[in-house]
């Protein structure tokens, strides 16, 4: 099965928007849940990225690789990069992975790699 | 609505304090009573961000208002985020500009230091975006990181120029007795010098240890309150004459351009609005660098200096002591500490020293108008305050 990251597309104008908001960014005219859920797409452009060293203690890594991406609908999403060296501006496609474990719950989210 | 002054203010060190919050946030307010001669108030005004996380304490004006013996005042505790402080300060403002209040006491108080640096940078990290963001492992510093890299490439901002920051705050601060780090750095030491590495690891690339502030405890306050009591005080009459707050999107990938900070902008335009003064006017300001890279944006999104220049304002040695428009003279959170909740209402403890010439051996000449600005997650919910002393 391949799992999606949902974003929410207002039935009155249109607009995608991730993360979810109860009121459109864009129009300001719809009614709580007036949204399509639609999947995010997973092609997009590296915006700008870090290599973070001193992670959260949920992660064993020595570092974390996060950037933001812009999908190819335009929209926008923060993620995991898998990437050795990044620059910013290059093609790179996501997996929807496991991104976050902690003592009760794991996490999905997008996890970046070269396209 | 009535006139703001100060009458009174008081600060602890930034730093690891051993003794518990109430107390870290009542003895600034003791030094601020003392000095004033203001004995009673009408309303506590108390910002924190963590006390009921990190501290295992909620209610924490309740307490404050106790323990100096204030009670039957009226007590809140506040809380946005680091902008905590400066919001504090506007509920303080708000109540005695609207007649409810004559005398208000605002007090900003953290104490972080009880929990290790990876609890800390998690708490903080609660502010980012839970779904969007968090789960990633997303970071304030990881933020910083990410917003640093797009802005120096778009405008030929260096690592040594992020690094001036650090060394221009961290020689401020070995001024201010209550500043956290007496540490004099050097470019050679933190960047040129075959040690620098070891000496200032990549922590969020392209981000160093010495883009970073520290995690500090610390407390300040400040006593708000009408014209006639405030000239009883026998102190320089400062007057808190602007306000202004501004929000931006949650998630720091949702906004239009990510090198903007939308949210700065608009609150210290609002500020200058309500004080009638512009950006030229101000002789000092105290910025919210607890990122290296914040200080040279803000100080273009304040409207010092054109998009893009406030890199070369900086290498030019405009924004040291002495120089055209001395900022962070106190240290800034990058060497005077950042005790998240506290910040806000530290920034506007130094405007209101340096506007009553006492200052000491960090005094900016003739300061008459000064200008805080205290930043609220990744530049999410700003507060911008405007100082004018009178006569």
């Amino acid at each position: 099965m391949e799992r999606n990251i949902y974003a929410y597309k207002c039935k009155r104008c249109g607009h995608v928007q991730y993360p979810y908001r109860t009121i459109c960014r864009n129009c300001h005219e719809n009614d709580h849940n007036e949204f399509d859920i639609v999947p995010l797409p997973k092609k997009g452009k590296l915006l700008t990225f870090t290599h973070l060293f001193n992670p959260p203690s949920d992660f064993s890594t020595v570092f974390l690789s996060l950037g933001i991406v812009e999908l190819e609908d335009g929209s926008r999403i923060t993620g995991q990069l898998s990437i050795e060296r990044p620059t910013i501006g290059m093609h790179v496609r996501a997996n929807v992975e496991v991104v976050r474990k902690d003592e009760y719950n794991q996490y999905y989210g997008m996890v970046f790699y070269e396209a | 609505m009535r006139d703001v002054y100060v009458a009174g203010i008081g600060i602890t060190s930034f730093t690891r304090l051993e003794y518990p919050l109430v107390e870290i946030a009542a003895y600034p307010g003791l030094m601020a009573m003392r000095e004033s001669g203001i004995k009673s108030i009408d309303q506590l005004y108390v910002a924190n961000m963590g006390a009921a996380r990190v501290n295992h304490q909620s209610g924490l004006a309740s307490a404050v208002v106790d323990n100096l013996s204030l009670t039957p005042a009226g007590a809140e505790t506040i809380e946005n985020g680091p902008a905590s402080g400066a919001s504090a300060i506007k509920q303080g403002f708000l109540a005695v500009a609207s007649g409810m209040h004559d005398t208000v006491m605002v007090i900003g108080a953290e104490r972080m230091r009880e929990v290790n640096n990876l609890e800390a940078t998690d708490f903080v990290a609660t502010l980012t975006h839970p779904m969007a963001e968090y789960i990633y492992g997303v970071t304030l510093p990881s933020l910083a990181g990410m917003f640093a890299r797009l802005y120096m490439e778009k405008y030929g901002v260096t690592s040594r120029h992020l690094a001036m920051v650090a060394v221009k705050n961290h020689k401020h601060a070995m001024d201010n007795f209550y500043a956290h780090l007496h540490e004099e750095i050097t470019l050679e030491g933190i960047l040129d010098s075959p040690d620098a590495s070891t000496n200032n690891p990549i922590v969020a690339d392209p981000l160093r240890y010495y883009d970073m502030c520290p995690v500090s405890d610390g407390g300040a306050c400040l006593i708000l309150t009408t014209a006639d009591l405030a000239k009883k005080t026998g102190k320089p009459m400062v007057r808190l004459a602007g306000v202004g707050q501004a929000t931006d999107t949650h998630a720091v990938h949702d906004r239009k351009d990510p090198t903007d900070l939308l949210a700065v902008r608009e609150a210290a335009k609002k500020s200058f609005a309500m004080a009638g003064v512009k950006p030229a006017d101000v002789h000092v300001a105290e910025l919210h660098d607890a990122f290296t890279i914040l200080e040279i944006v803000e100080s273009e999104e304040a409207g010092f200096f054109e998009r893009g220049q406030g890199h070369v304002a900086l290498q030019e040695g405009y924004t040291r002591i002495g120089g055209k428009l001395p900022i962070n003279p106190s240290g800034g959170l990058k060497a005077k500490g950042h005790p998240v909740g506290a910040t806000g209402v530290g920034q506007a403890h130094e405007i209101v020293l340096q506007l009553w010439s006492e200052a000491g051996k960090r005094q900016v000449k003739n300061a008459k108008v000064g200008f805080t600005c205290n930043f609220g997650g990744f530049g999410n919910n700003v507060v911008c305050l405007t100082f004018i002393r009178e006569g």
